[in-house]
């Protein structure tokens, strides 16, 4: 079944007509038959009106009306007859109703015996005529069940749409409902068959929200819990190291693992931070030129451990944002660069303002990324095929970019770097207007 | 008038809207397993528009096509499209596939065509005998009302009758829906191989052949019973021979297509 609506109009109306309709033609059928009798009625009552007349009277021009015709016949003589009637006997003498020919008409003829007079009173009406009036008095009682149709039609429509409205807002809610929104539905009047469903869905919504918060939770419980064994972890590593005097090259695999793993727990809890429901931003005037400089400044000791050129352009530009989350998202572009451009490379971060937007651009000359892989990067997760071995990474960076910068209602793309090679991030972030 | 011109447009629109239905109702039951075969309805109203303009066209050259071969060309005609009809709806229900077909592609362009040109046939048939009917009516000023109000009141009787079924056989199983579906089609094309037979030999393009039954007295053709079987299944009181044998040969050919055999004994097909 398509549409309820369509379904319920249609055969509604379908069984409306076929009933109705029906009905009429049976009426029709039944009224003609009574019109018969009738119009029977009258042809008796008007030979008795003929046999009272005083035939002296009668001459070839008396007519008792256009339809009806008669003879008065005495021993096999016409001794009467109207204006219509033949010279000859238009039915015989039988007595009774019958049908007879003449004048190029069909006629309902009636004959009756005067014993009074001792004569033969024959009257006829022109069936044709008779029918014509019985069919049109018919049609005019079945006519209003035609010309009603359109109108019952549309008082069902009107009455289906809006027995199913509840069902429509219904629809029309959970259609129109965002990716992450979880409240209950709310219908104006809930009809009692629907209550169950809506309790339903409602009850639904109700759990996938509690699980999607405790999935969410879990995850940020957990890193925070593991904060603090890790930093022990850290500072007992570090002793041990003290204590042995050595640096083998397992101790060093231990230690990586260490930054790894906080690394790992640090960006998880980023994550969740940036998560539309979690951040709280403060957003006001902040100016990206020096956000960029305060983040270069305290990432610079490890470029500079790798040898790598770093080159910061532009000036002082305002946008409205969050300084801390936008701190987050330079550090995790420029650490990406730092990470994947090989020891000696340049990075080069571009900010320019314009009428449209600010744009923040952070390049490398590093292996760049694959036409295929570069709308996948932005997923939790996910590693580039050229993430290589030496680097450390946990796939969220560039997540919570994506986050940071849907806060921001700004526009992250991969392009390819001017250097030649490499890539480049572009955040644009929308202008004043916007 | 009104009683004449009740029974006249019923017996072709019956005819039409019946037919419309089960071939609505075939596609839909087919699509259910095989969305890409008629992906939208649009067909039904390029059908029906092709149908409406055939008929008045038909109507209105009738004078001049009723003179072709030595004056039975209306009767040769209309056999020409019932026996057309059969052919187009044997290649649809022959077409009918497990694959899914994707619209647009060949097959599907071929059995949006046979149904479009099976439904226009059909409207333009029965549309063309009503038109017909309704001009020769014109001129008597005293009976355009009520010939009108009966068309009317027959058609609306035809098309409600067509809707009706079509949705208490969405109502059941669907393979009883279907089975059903396909013996009226099947019914329908005996019916149409029986009429170009009749014609046929009206035209002296036929033998004429002995009369097999004379049923007119238990169940006349034209009671309101007799027109509605008429419509359903082909019903005839006095049926020739090759009538008879032509409608067993239409009827027996849908039946032995793969859609029909797999729906009545439920194979994988459809």
């Amino acid at each position: 079944m398509t549409s309820i609506r369509k379904f319920l109009i249609l055969a509604i109306v379908a069984t409306l007509i076929l009933f109705n309709f029906i009905a009429a033609l049976r009426g029709y059928q039944s009224s003609m038959f009574e019109a018969e009798t009738l119009f029977d009625n009258q042809l008796l009552d008007l030979s008795r009106l003929v046999s009272n007349l005083d035939e002296s009277r009668i001459n070839g021009e008396f007519r008792l009306g256009n339809n009806v015709a008669f003879q008065i016949w005495d021993n096999d003589q016409l001794v009467a007859a109207s204006f219509h009637a033949p010279q000859d006997l238009i039915t015989p003498l039988l007595g009774g109703f019958e049908y007879s020919n003449f004048e190029g008409y069909r006629w309902r003829t009636y004959t009756r015996h005067d014993d009074v007079r001792n004569r033969w009173v024959i009257v006829a009406e022109r069936t044709d005529l008779r029918f014509i009036l019985a069919e049109n008095v018919v049609l005019e009682s079945i006519s209003p069940i035609l010309v009603g149709i359109p109108i019952v039609g549309l008082v069902i429509w009107v009455v289906v749409s809006f027995g199913l409205s509840p069902l429509t807002q219904l629809s029309s809610q959970l259609g129109r409902k965002k990716v992450g929104d979880l409240s209950p539905i709310e219908l104006r009047q809930t009809p009692s068959e629907l209550e169950p469903v809506l309790q339903s869905v409602n009850g639904f919504i109700n759990r996938l929200s509690l699980a999607l918060e405790r999935e969410k939770r879990f995850s940020a419980d957990a890193a925070h819990e593991l904060r603090t064994p890790i930093s022990a972890l850290k500072i007992q590593l570090h002793n041990l190291q003290q204590e042995l005097g050595t640096k083998s090259d397992a101790f060093v695999d231990l230690q990586q693992g260490v930054e790894r793993m906080q690394h790992l727990v640090e960006q998880l809890l980023s994550l969740y931070r940036s998560t539309p429901d979690q951040f709280a931003a403060e957003c006001r005037s902040v100016d990206l030129h020096e956000i960029t400089q305060d983040v270069v400044a305290r990432y610079y000791p490890m470029i500079e451990a790798r040898e790598q050129s770093l080159e910061l352009e532009g000036e002082r530009c305002l946008i409205s944002g969050d300084r801390f989350a936008l701190e987050t998202l330079i550090t995790n572009l420029l650490s990406n660069a730092g990470k994947y451009t090989h020891a000696g490379g340049n990075i080069r971060l571009k900010i320019s303002s314009a009428e449209s937007g600010a744009q923040l651009v952070v390049e490398d000359d590093g292996p760049g990324i694959s036409n295929e892989e570069r709308h996948r990067v932005f997923d939790r997760f996910y590693r580039t095929g050229n993430s290589g071995s030496k680097a450390t990474g946990c796939g969220l960076g560039l997540t919570i970019v994506k986050h940071i910068a849907d806060l921001h209602g700004a526009h992250v793309t991969v392009e390819d770097s001017s250097f030649g090679r490499g890539v480049a991030f572009r955040v644009a972030f929308p202008g004043a207007g916007a | 008038m009104f009683l004449t011109s009740v029974i006249l447009v019923l017996q072709e629109i019956l005819e039409a809207a019946l037919l419309l239905s089960m071939l609505l109702l075939v596609t839909r039951l087919i699509e259910s397993g095989n969305k890409g075969l008629i992906a939208n309805r649009t067909w039904i109203w390029s059908a029906l528009a092709c149908g409406v303009l055939l008929a008045w066209s038909y109507a209105l050259y009738m004078p001049v096509i009723a003179e072709w071969f030595d004056y039975v060309g209306q009767e040769v005609t209309n056999a020409a499209c019932q026996l057309l009809t059969i052919v187009l709806l044997l290649v649809f229900i022959y077409g009918i596939k497990n694959q899914v077909e994707l619209p647009g592609s060949a097959h599907t362009l071929v059995a949006s065509f046979c149904l479009i040109v099976v439904v226009a046939l059909a409207i333009m048939r029965e549309g063309s005998e009503i038109v017909l009917y309704l001009r020769g009516i014109m001129g008597q000023p005293e009976a355009v009302s009520p010939v009108l109000l009966g068309a009317a009141l027959a058609t609306g009787i035809g098309v409600s009758c067509g809707i009706l079924l079509y949705y208490l056989l969405i109502a059941l199983k669907r393979h009883i829906a279907l089975r059903v579906a396909l013996v009226l089609l099947a019914f329908f094309a005996g019916n149409m191989a029986s009429q170009a037979v009749l014609l046929l030999t009206q035209a002296d393009w036929a033998p004429y052949t002995s009369q097999v039954w004379d049923s007119s007295a238990l169940l006349p053709e034209y009671s309101v019973a007799g027109q509605l079987l008429y419509a359903l299944v082909g019903y005839e009181a006095t049926p020739s021979l090759l009538q008879l044998a032509a409608y067993v040969g239409a009827f027996l050919m849908i039946a032995a297509s793969p859609v029909f055999r797999s729906a009545w004994f439920r194979q994988d097909l459809v």
